[in-house]
């Protein structure tokens, strides 16, 4: 550390950071105390906190929503099949890409950027009436083959930065030695590109996991944790905030905790790969 | 290398996916949008022109909507973008524990939308909420619930912003890294202001990867439906009406199938445009300086 670079004494980056962790977290622990039954009483004057620290609200979910396992397990189940396809669909475009010389193939891969950013409201209405006439709607196949095409652009987009990035010496070599494309594909490409593809694979899973609208409008049977939490916010079911506060904090923990333990792997992804790429 | 048979055999996986159940869809909304269709009635099909778009733009609800896009997308990109911009800087010189305040930091990204509706509903909540415990303990009076008339956008802007920044900071962090640290050291040297740093450094180096994550946010700004429908339902009144909103209640609980799909086809449009914008950019700025 150079001299110049602590010549500020007063610590300005470590009090923005405690502010944007703040600003970040405090929301999330408000709810999370909620969640176990301690609230501010705002009716006296200072507040008091009312602490009746219990779990009963996490019990309370299971009343007010009695299948909320069971949407916790279809959410997972259809984020991973979702990610699976995504990343296989995406990283053998993103491939073919990487590995092709033609004029336009810079518009393909900006063109995938953009679609990527076409949110799904914008097409959704006439996909629910074809997803009927495909008898797909309301189907597991159905549903995570319209989440595979709202991802997998971005997908592409960010893979073919990644395998462009990679040496294509083995590859020739492999060549060379009479390996069939898809040989190589999994003994060369595939290792090497798998740090790319774990991150991108974890992105995918968030998204889907989060998505929406395409399991409340596409189906009906099949419903995920952020269509239940509509359920947790009618206004006639009056639900108290602490029951709801417990959900909230039972949907986000699974996935906190999945991208924690993948914390490793997420560092990896990144968008500025275009920079180095000479499209 | 790849034959040309192999390279098309390895795209086709995803043309089979995109083309049913993305391209056509869009493709059935614009043509929808000109025509009188309407799913599971039986009536002549025929071209009406203009007229959907007519009726919808005659709407004063949609016409709210198209404005609060506007500014909910100019607004909430450009301050997602720099404050993100600010988080990575700030996270750039390694500390011990930037591991953690960095996953600690992608914290509110990883929440729903939905559930990021239902959470800031109760947290701008008069009782209980977050938002009077400060001012209570200040002992001021009680503020107006953000939720309210006048504020409502300002209190939807704000989650939004709260949802997205942590992507942003997350995304920049890794290209702010690639920068060698000569420069900077250069920089230092120089006494170059925080300001400048970020001019001369910062800026030229992320500025086409602060372009992608800024489409990526103007499209989700502009589809922005599932949080405002839950923290606000759209209103007081049509107060914070957005575009997605509209098309989805149009034509899920009005039964205006084919309004809904006309007003869901003009933020493709609109997306198509600033897309347009993109390619021009890019194309701009990878001219060597």
């Amino acid at each position: 550390m150079n001299p110049t670079s602590r010549r500020r004494r007063f610590p300005v980056r470590g009090i923005f950071l405690v502010c944007v962790l703040s600003v970040g977290l405090i929301p999330i622990l408000w709810t999370l105390l909620a969640s176990l039954n301690i609230r501010p009483n705002d009716v006296s004057s200072p507040p008091t906190w009312l602490a009746y620290p219990s779990l009963d609200q996490y019990q309370e979910i299971g009343i007010a929503e009695p299948h909320f396992a069971n949407e916790l397990l279809t959410g997972v189940e259809l984020a991973a099949a979702t990610t699976l396809f995504t990343v296989s669909v995406a990283f053998l475009a993103a491939y073919s890409l990487a590995r092709s010389r033609f004029r336009g193939r810079e518009w393909v891969v900006q063109s995938c950027l953009i679609i990527a950013s076409l949110p799904v409201i914008a097409y959704l209405i006439p996909l629910s009436n074809l997803l009927d006439s495909f008898r797909l709607s309301d189907t597991f196949v159905g549903i995570t083959l319209a989440e595979t095409a709202l991802y997998a652009p971005l997908a592409v987009y960010v893979l073919f930065g990644y395998v462009q990035g990679l040496p294509i010496e083995a590859e020739e070599a492999a060549w060379l030695d009479g390996a069939r494309p898809l040989e190589t594909l999994r003994q060369i490409v595939l290792p090497a590109a798998a740090p790319g593809l774990a991150a991108t694979a974890i992105i995918v899973f968030v998204l889907s996991w989060n998505q929406v609208l395409i399991p409340l409008l596409l189906a009906t049977h099949i419903r995920t944790v952020p269509v239940a939490l509509i359920d947790f916010f009618t206004f006639e079911r009056e639900l108290d905030w602490p029951t709801a506060a417990a959900a909230l904090i039972a949907a986000l923990f699974p996935i906190g905790a999945f991208v924690a333990l993948a914390h490793r792997q997420l560092e990896k992804f990144t968008l500025a790969l275009t920079d180095q790429t000479d499209l | 290398m790849l034959t040309r048979r192999h390279r098309l055999l390895f795209l086709a996986p995803l043309f089979l996916i995109l083309i049913p159940f993305l391209f056509i869809p869009a493709l059935l909304g614009l043509i929808a949008s000109f025509t009188n269709y309407a799913p599971y009635q039986k009536t002549d099909l025929h071209a009406v022109g203009l007229a959907n778009y007519a009726h919808i733009l005659a709407d004063p609800d949609f016409r709210t909507a198209i404005r609060n896009s506007a500014l909910f997308t100019i607004v909430t990109v450009t301050l997602e973008l720099s404050i993100g911009l600010l988080i990575a800087v700030a996270l750039r010189r390694p500390f011990r524990g930037r591991s953690l305040v960095r996953l600690l930091l992608l914290l509110p990204w990883l929440i729903s939308p939905i559930a990021n509706g239902v959470m800031w509903h109760f947290l701008f909540n008069t009782e209980n909420g977050l938002i009077n415990f400060l001012p209570a303990v200040l002992g001021l009076p009680r503020p107006p619930s953000p939720l309210n008339s006048g504020l409502a956008l300002l209190a939807a802007m704000s989650i939004e912003i709260w949802h997205q920044t942590p992507l942003v900071s997350f995304l920049a962090l890794p290209g702010l890294l690639t920068i060698p640290s000569a420069q900077w050291d250069q920089a230092a040297l120089e006494g170059l202001s925080s300001f400048a740093q970020m001019r001369h450094i910062v800026l030229p180096r992320l500025r086409l990867l602060l372009l992608t994550i800024g489409l990526l946010l103007i499209g989700n700004a502009l589809g922005t439906s599932e949080s405002i429908s839950i923290l606000t339902g759209g209103g007081p009144g049509s107060e914070t009406m957005t575009p997605g909103l509209y098309s989805y209640r149009q034509a899920f609980q009005a039964y205006d199938w084919t309004g809904g799909a006309t007003a869901a086809w003009l933020i493709t449009a609109t997306l198509l445009i600033v897309g347009v914008g993109y390619l021009v950019s890019v194309r701009h700025l990878r001219v060597p300086q």
